[in-house]
């Protein structure tokens, strides 16, 4: 192991910079589009699957059981799955974040709509509203708040993803890794470090900004 | 007071000022679009990739039963994984928690030193850590271990500042007053008031790293993982499939005792 860290804290290969930026990029650009994507899919999920905004309980449970699903599958496996079946690339790493991301933004939705105060939907009720009125006036609003901080959650978490999908073959930053850690190129894998490590403290900070300015 | 009689101004409220959301919708889906076209997906090859993917799917339809018995063992390697990564993630963010407490540090500076040390090991991504582990120790569980203790410490260390910093100040001044050092305060004002929160975290990082030390097998860091990516690199789809099947209860077992153990504490 001594050798091992002698050989990391060699002289970072800065030729290597405009590469890496690059690569970083398309990680960060899969975990938003993935994440947008699970986001816009969640929803309607989320609504079913809450047992006060789903049109009938049994559904409710069905969904649940199917988010569960896609949660208990280790996300990893989710990136292999689509490999496999879309071939190498972005796209399959982009599915995958999404599918992992819908297991737990779902299950995440469902519950803030669930412990919304009825008080509020009683009263956009009294005044005659349907059903879908007192979902979108009455359960949503009260909602939002915390949906808006589960999204920026599920955007940290994507991130986190993103990085690893390059290892299977999926896209992204974990690619170069994989490759940097083959070759030895050790001086290639300490800037890859930092720069994982300073894209999601970046991240982390914006949704910590995001969160005080919203509560 | 009938409503006729009140002067104009007096009811007049003011126009609410138009709503933000709908700037912030557009920005988001601006980017999106921007990065969805920057990456090229092109989602029709996903429609294209479906047929291809049902195919792959049905292949691991024929679970090799029989070889359970032989992965059980490393199911529990793994889940000593997630022991171990625990205990070493509790040894770190313990060590450290004096120093990453707000009103327990010596110093302002200690305490970004500390603070910034767990966040580093908060954004560093497992898989990461193993990866560079593997490189160094060598195959096996070691290296695993070592980069989830590494890496839920930092969750870990930042949770429990965060309740020692919630705690009301009549607390701490309370054993202060008698003339304890701040490790004292620590450990008979802090302490005891979050022990049942240190339990309850300490059930989550658990959880989530069994989770994680199932995968770690696929970078080569021991556990289930590794029996994993064997197989599906020979291409014996019903052994993994069975592997697959075989994490997938470990995972929701472990998700229900844990979620059962958190509701009885609470």
């Amino acid at each position: 192991m001594a050798e091992f860290a002698k050989g990391l804290f060699t002289a970072p290969d800065w030729r290597y910079l405009p590469d890496l930026s690059a690569r970083m990029l398309e990680t960060v650009e899969i975990a938003v589009v993935a994440t947008v994507l699970a986001t816009l899919v969640s929803f309607p999920l989320g609504l079913l699957a809450a047992h006060n905004t789903t049109p009938w309980v049994p559904i409710g449970w069905l969904v649940k059981g199917f988010l569960a699903l896609l949660r208990a599958v280790p996300e990893v496996l989710w990136a292999l799955l689509f490999v496999a079946g879309v071939g190498l690339g972005v796209l399959p790493g982009v599915i995958a974040i999404t599918v992992a991301t819908i297991g737990f933004l779902g299950k995440f939705f469902a519950e803030s709509f669930e412990v919304v105060p009825t008080g509020p939907i009683e009263g956009v009720a009294a005044h005659g509203a349907s059903g879908l009125a007192q979902r979108t006036f009455g359960v949503l609003p009260l909602a939002m708040p915390d949906v808006l901080g589960q999204f920026l959650y599920g955007l940290d978490s994507s991130m986190r993803f993103a990085t690893i999908l390059g290892y299977v073959g999926a896209g992204g930053i974990g690619f170069d890794m994989m490759e940097a850690r083959r070759l030895f190129k050790y001086d290639r894998l300490i800037m890859i470090i930092v720069a994982v490590a300073i894209v999601i403290a970046l991240i982390d900070w914006l949704s910590d900004a995001i969160r005080r300015r919203l509560f | 007071m009938a409503l006729g009689c009140d002067p104009p101004e007096a009811v007049l409220i003011p126009p609410k000022p138009p709503s933000r959301a709908p700037i912030w919708v557009f920005a988001v889906a601006v980017i999106t679009i921007a990065a969805a076209l920057h990456l090229q997906l092109k989602f029709g090859d996903l429609a294209q990739g479906l047929g291809d993917l049902v195919g792959y799917i049905q292949r691991y339809r024929d679970p090799a039963w029989q070889e359970l018995p032989g992965d059980v063992p490393l199911i529990f390697q793994t889940l000593a994984m997630g022991v171990w990564g625990t205990f070493i993630a509790f040894a770190i963010a313990a060590t450290l928690l004096l120093w990453s407490t707000r009103n327990l540090a010596p110093t302002g500076l200690t305490y970004q030193v500390a603070r910034g040390a767990l966040n580093f090991f908060r954004a560093m991504p497992d898989f990461l850590l193993a990866l560079v582990f593997v490189a160094a120790v060598g195959l096996g569980p070691l290296p695993g271990v070592i980069a989830l203790g590494l890496h839920s410490s930092g969750f870990l260390g930042k949770a429990l500042a965060e309740s020692l910093e919630r705690l009301p100040k009549g607390t701490y001044e309370g054993v202060t007053a008698s003339g304890a050092t701040r490790f004292q305060v620590l450990m008979f004002a802090g302490w005891p008031s979050i022990s049942r929160e240190v339990v309850g975290f300490g059930l989550y990082t658990f959880d989530r790293n069994v989770r994680t030390a199932m995968l770690l097998g696929i970078v080569g860091a021991g556990g289930i993982g590794m029996r994993l990516k064997e197989s599906i690199d020979l291409r014996d789809y019903s052994r993994s499939a069975s592997i697959i099947v075989l994490i997938i209860i470990t995972v929701l077992a472990i998700d229900t005792l844990s979620d059962g153990l958190r509701r009885r504490l609470r």
